[in-house]
């Protein structure tokens, strides 16, 4: 999964972009892990993210996802996240979650500075870093910089092209706020990474376009 | 994915919903979904919802407003009659559903998504030692999606570096040969929205691999994403970053950041 590898933005956007997500490795924290997963969510949970939920069973963004439901049906083995939206909540998370001592590994997304300061808030040192180097290849079939942005918003590229131009033609229209169609967004993005904070920001633009 | 044509009103929703922009309209005014660029991600089942409305309801009520001008605008989010409707998929075209649909488990690596854990777990596993950079290739992203024949082309440009493609891979376990990079002749014109070569190698050969992604990006007809990882130095540095800076290459800002939470922590033999 290099899922939330290659959000797009400048790093005033990226200030407010964090992912926070488990992930469990076959043979060795994979079983039993379901009650840790549990707790990683709760943990996230009580700091009011905007986003929260697990591929297996998606967002709370979704109609039908409830977080007392999400909880009670996720299995050993499932990725699970969480997105907060500034540095001084997630060094709570991190400090929290260092603290419940989970066993299981736990990764962020965003600006790596940022992610360092919070690990060293906490009192640990990062293990690892993966860094995007942009994208390669007939980069002619991307599309405009702000659908760009949104898209990559969700780590499986879920919110198509043609769905982001068409809330961006609805908010213009005033058809839908831009917290609408930013959660409509949202909607299709199933392992809960979808930031409807940044997407609303990019959406609130066209208002201002003639 | 396949639309059942006697429920299909027309409305459109899902044309905008597909990632790949392969379903549209045909003559008689009924959704189709291209079958060749179809990646059964199951994106447009997922999130329109199904009103359930009979097809022919929809139209009564269609053609009383037309007859005053009028127009029904449908939520953005709905079918009306639950026309879509996921078939069942058999090898190869199954691959399509298992590297596009992220609620699918990959059965070799038992992850769902791209089926890989990359860093994301190197705190238990190790996958990535001290000296050693990992090269992760996304073919496909963002949104445009890529053929296995597109997969091939780039495995083999990396191949003849002594690649050490991860075994726990999905993409790697679906290479005939992983000396050659070569992939299974059945699966080249499968399409899926997106698949993850993952290469290992020593920290100073990155220029020579970001090198050989470089020339690759010619010979295949879609986009590509590349990542590198490494494990961090004693003190948070991390060692990737020289390399590829000298190299030429500028690295994002953000990237994904292992805590080393995991337990038992992986032990290097040599730390």
């Amino acid at each position: 999964m290099t899922n939330t590898l290659h959000r797009q933005g400048s790093e005033e956007d990226l200030k407010g972009d964090y992912v926070i997500f488990v992930s469990l490795a076959r043979d060795i924290t994979r079983e039993g892990s379901a009650p840790k997963i549990h707790e990683f969510l709760r943990i996230c949970q009580r700091h009011g993210p905007i986003n929260i939920g697990s591929s297996k069973w998606g967002s709370v963004l979704q109609e039908d996802v409830e977080f007392g439901d999400l909880i009670a049906n996720l299995k050993d083995g499932a990725t699970s996240g969480a997105v907060f939206t500034d540095l001084d909540t997630l060094k709570a998370v991190i400090a929290e979650l260092v603290e419940a001592d989970l066993g299981i590994s736990i990764n962020v997304s965003g600006l790596l500075d940022g992610v360092q300061e919070c690990c060293h808030a906490g009192g640990i040192e990062r293990h690892s870093v993966e860094q995007s180097l942009g994208f390669w290849g007939a980069s002619d079939l991307l599309p405009e910089r702000d659908v760009l942005e949104i898209n990559t918003l969700c780590g499986h590229g879920l919110v198509s092209f043609n769905l982001i131009r068409k809330m961006m033609d609805q908010v213009k229209m005033r058809r839908l706020t831009p917290a609408e169609a930013a959660r409509t967004l949202g909607r299709c993005c199933e392992c809960a990474v979808f930031n409807t904070s940044r997407a609303e920001r990019l959406l609130e633009k066209v208002l201002l376009e003639p | 994915m396949e639309i059942n044509e006697s429920k299909c009103v027309g409305c459109g929703n899902c044309h905008a919903v597909c990632p790949m922009g392969a379903i549209s309209l045909n003559a008689d005014g009924v959704s189709v979904v291209d079958q060749d660029e179809c990646v059964e991600c199951s994106t447009c089942h997922r999130v329109l919802r199904d009103e359930g409305y009979a097809a022919s309801l929809v139209g009564a009520v269609r053609r009383v407003l037309s007859a005053f001008r009028l127009q029904y605008l449908a939520p953005v989010d709905v079918c009306p009659t639950g026309a879509l409707e996921p078939p069942e998929l058999e090898y190869p075209r199954s691959l399509r559903a298992d590297f596009s649909d992220p609620t699918v488990v990959h059965k070799g690596t038992g992850v769902g998504g791209r089926g890989t854990e990359e860093i994301k777990t190197n705190d238990v596993t190790g996958r990535l030692g001290r000296g050693e950079a990992g090269i992760v290739v996304e073919l496909g992203r963002p949104g445009v999606g890529a053929h296995f024949r597109d997969v091939e082309a780039v495995a083999m440009a990396l191949a003849p570096l002594g690649a050490e493609f991860e075994p726990f891979n999905p993409v790697t376990q679906l290479m005939e040969d992983t000396g050659t990079g070569k992939m299974r002749g059945e699966i080249l014109d499968e399409k899926v929205l997106s698949a993850i070569i993952e290469a290992k190698t020593s920290l100073e050969r990155i220029p020579e691999f970001l090198s050989a992604l470089k020339e690759a990006q010619g010979e295949i007809d879609t986009v590509f994403s590349v990542g590198v990882a490494s494990r961090c130095l004693p003190d948070g540095s991390v060692p990737h970053q020289r390399w590829v800076e000298e190299a030429g290459y500028t690295l994002s800002p953000n990237g994904k950041t292992n805590l080393g939470l995991g337990r038992p922590l992986f032990q290097e033999a040599n730390p």
